[in-house]
């Protein structure tokens, strides 16, 4: 492998795994907090780029415009989500949570999938760029700057999230339902809306990482299940709920699969993924990065 | 209250109740093995074929489901597996399907096996996206390994009789079926079972009890699997070509949705909700998106508002109708 190559490997799959780490990091957090393990994280992916797909080509709005409003869509459509189906269900009754709540995300998964097939149809949508141009990182390489910036946004955002969970009240209130809903309750906090919140918050992220990678990744039907798969792949790799460890272990599964891409060919990276993850369960079964005391590890 | 049935005088009754078969079971039994003798629509039997094969494989899962809570994402693969083994060992060696299909089960069990043992001693969200995982890798394994499996074009598979006619594969299905329904039974109605229903519901109780959860959760899975596989290996020889998508995730939903619908930890639910929904469905085809929507809607409504599913709806109303004849006889009073 000549230097050069290994580079564009290297930048491939850094760009890659910042997708990666946003989704995950929504993902992780609705895990952590509601105790969802959510499988319509990639549907909201799916919203986001469709949207931003409408507003940058159909009504030729500027490219902040188009991904401004695939975040708010999204975070509208996971707050309605939450409310219509999350929050009666919680009502009802507590028994066999995880097993449930994880049916009903099937459930709108495959909802959201196939009404996106009726709606819009199977046909590929997407745009040549945002952002024309290429941008010159290291010496003769050149990389199309819709790349970076899309990287650039995936990182921006886990940065600002980071800040809001760690720095203002609300995010400290998230924090404090996921380590103790009953502590956080006598403290006030009002656990229905924090729950709307985080689950809108968590959709907001997949719907900013679909818009932003429009460019790469053209809108269709059924683009929420790669990410999917590969945010929970992250989620076992570096450990459940924990939501920092999810931005590494977002970059450590696009190098692993932009190498074993390169490696193996096609098609194989899925054997290969599961090689690794079987290689985790077997040594180290709660993830690399796991935190005692993540609520999640014996669920009931 | 009065007694219907007594407990000495149609001793069928008991023997097919040992077995987990109510007499209302024991009616609709009867009418699917003599529906093909009055009816002979090919069309229609091979409705019914595949309503049973989809029925055994939501039993099979609702085995898992509904005992030890534990959803296996992967379960079309597990299927797939099994239909891929038993078809490859009569295409590549020249095996009998009549061998193929318990291999085939072999080989499911034996991956069930591994995959129990890596993940069920930890929360059941890892068993589920393990075997999602695995249904995947095996999927693009069997789309990748062309000089194997023929990869999408599809592998080519003899099948169990010469003759086109579909009665055949209806009994053998069918008996597959009581097959897969009497295993489960017994099973359930054994100690191993009661380890199960305890794990299911109360899982600090069970191992309070001194029940290793792992090691029951293993054995539940691993039959599970097992029996996947062979339902499988009968698909194989009963469609004729196998193609990557036998294992596609949207295959595990449907037997998902119609487990559900037949209400978790009730097993039979399961082919009764088949025996309604895939007729039902097959009707809607020409709207495919529309289907997978309805399975999708019926997943939710089912979990959101309906959790026992069709075997709490008929449970409600013998219930209801045990009450009033219970009321009765307390305005009438007689000696047992």
């Amino acid at each position: 492998m000549e230097l050069s190559q290994i580079w564009e490997l290297v930048l491939t799959a850094i760009l890659r795994g910042g997708l990666y780490s946003l989704m995950a990091v929504g993902l992780s957090l609705v895990f952590g907090v509601m105790n969802i393990p959510n499988f319509a994280h990639g549907e909201f992916y799916m919203l986001g780029a469709y949207v931003s797909y409408f507003i940058f080509s159909t009504f030729n709005m500027g490219p902040i415009a188009a991904i401004l409003a695939a975040m708010v869509a999204t975070f509208v459509i996971g707050a309605i989500v939450e409310k219509l189906f999350f929050y009666p269900l919680r009502m009802r009754s507590k028994d066999q949570w995880l097993m449930n709540t994880f049916l009903v995300t099937l459930g709108i998964s495959i909802m959201f999938q196939n009404g996106a097939r009726v709606i819009w149809g199977s046909t590929y949508r997407g745009i040549t760029e945002y952002w024309p141009g290429k941008l010159a990182l290291v010496s003769e390489m050149r990389i199309a700057s819709d790349r970076v910036i899309g990287f650039g946004i995936a990182m921006v955002a886990i940065a600002v999230f980071w800040v809001f969970l760690n720095k203002t009240s609300l995010g400290r209130a998230i924090r404090a339902v996921s380590q103790d809903e009953n502590g956080a309750l006598l403290m006030g906090i009002s656990l229905n809306n924090i729950h709307t919140v985080t689950f809108a918050l968590s959709c907001m992220l997949a719907g900013l990482a679909g818009a932003s990678l429009l460019a790469i990744n053209p809108a269709y039907p059924i683009m929420g299940v790669v990410p999917l798969y590969k945010s929970w792949f992250v989620l076992i790799l570096v450990g459940m709920g924990n939501v920092g460890a999810s931005v590494f272990g977002g970059l450590i599964v696009g190098v692993l699969e932009t190498f074993s891409y390169y490696m193996f060919g096609a098609g194989w990276q899925d054997a290969i993924s599961l090689l690794i993850i079987i290689i985790i369960l077997v040594f180290k079964p709660a993830g690399l990065f796991a935190r005692k005391g993540v609520k999640t590890v014996w669920e009931q | 209250m009065p007694k219907f049935v007594s407990d000495g005088q149609l001793p069928i009754f008991d023997r097919l109740k040992a077995l987990g078969v109510s007499p209302l079971g024991a009616v609709l039994l009867v009418v699917l093995a003599l529906f093909p003798l009055v009816v002979q629509d090919e069309y229609l039997l091979r409705l019914l074929i595949s309503s049973m094969i989809f029925g055994s494989l939501a039993m099979a899962f609702d085995f898992t489901a509904g005992f030890i809570n534990i959803v296996n994402f992967g379960y079309a693969a597990f299927w797939g597996l099994g239909a891929y083994t038993s078809g490859l060992l009569a295409v590549k060696l020249g095996l009998t399907p009549w061998l193929g299909i318990f291999a085939g089960a072999l080989i499911a069990g034996i991956v069930g096996l591994g995959l129990g043992i890596l993940t069920l001693r930890l929360a059941g969200i890892f068993a589920s996206c393990m075997a999602w995982f695995v249904a995947l890798a095996l999927m693009a394994v069997a789309s990748n390994w062309v000089t194997l499996t023929r990869g999408n074009s599809g592998l080519s598979v003899p099948l169990f009789f010469d003759s086109p006619e579909n009665l055949p594969y209806y009994y053998v299905v069918f008996a597959l079926t009581i097959i897969t329904y009497a295993v489960l039974t017994l099973v359930t109605r054994s100690r191993v079972g009661l380890a199960f229903k305890a794990i299911g519901q109360n899982l600090p109780a069970a191992q309070a009890s001194g029940i290793n959860p792992t090691k029951y959760r293993i054995i539940n899975f691993t039959l599970s699997c097992t029996l996947a596989g062979l339902i499988g290996g009968f698909y194989a020889h009963f469609v004729g070509i196998l193609g990557p998508n036998v294992m596609h995730t949207s295959h595990t939903i449907e037997v998902m949705a119609i487990a559900y619908v037949g209400g978790r930890g009730s097993i039979w639910g399961g082919l009764v909700s088949a025996l309604i929904l895939i007729p039902l469905m097959e009707y809607l085809k020409p709207f495919m998106e529309l289907r997978l929507i309805m399975y999708g809607a019926l997943l939710v409504f089912v979990m959101l508002f309906y959790p026992q599913g069709l075997s709490g709806i008929y449970y409600g109303v013998k219930e209801f109708f045990r009450r009033k004849i219970a009321a009765r006889g307390m305005d009438a009073p007689h000696h047992n």
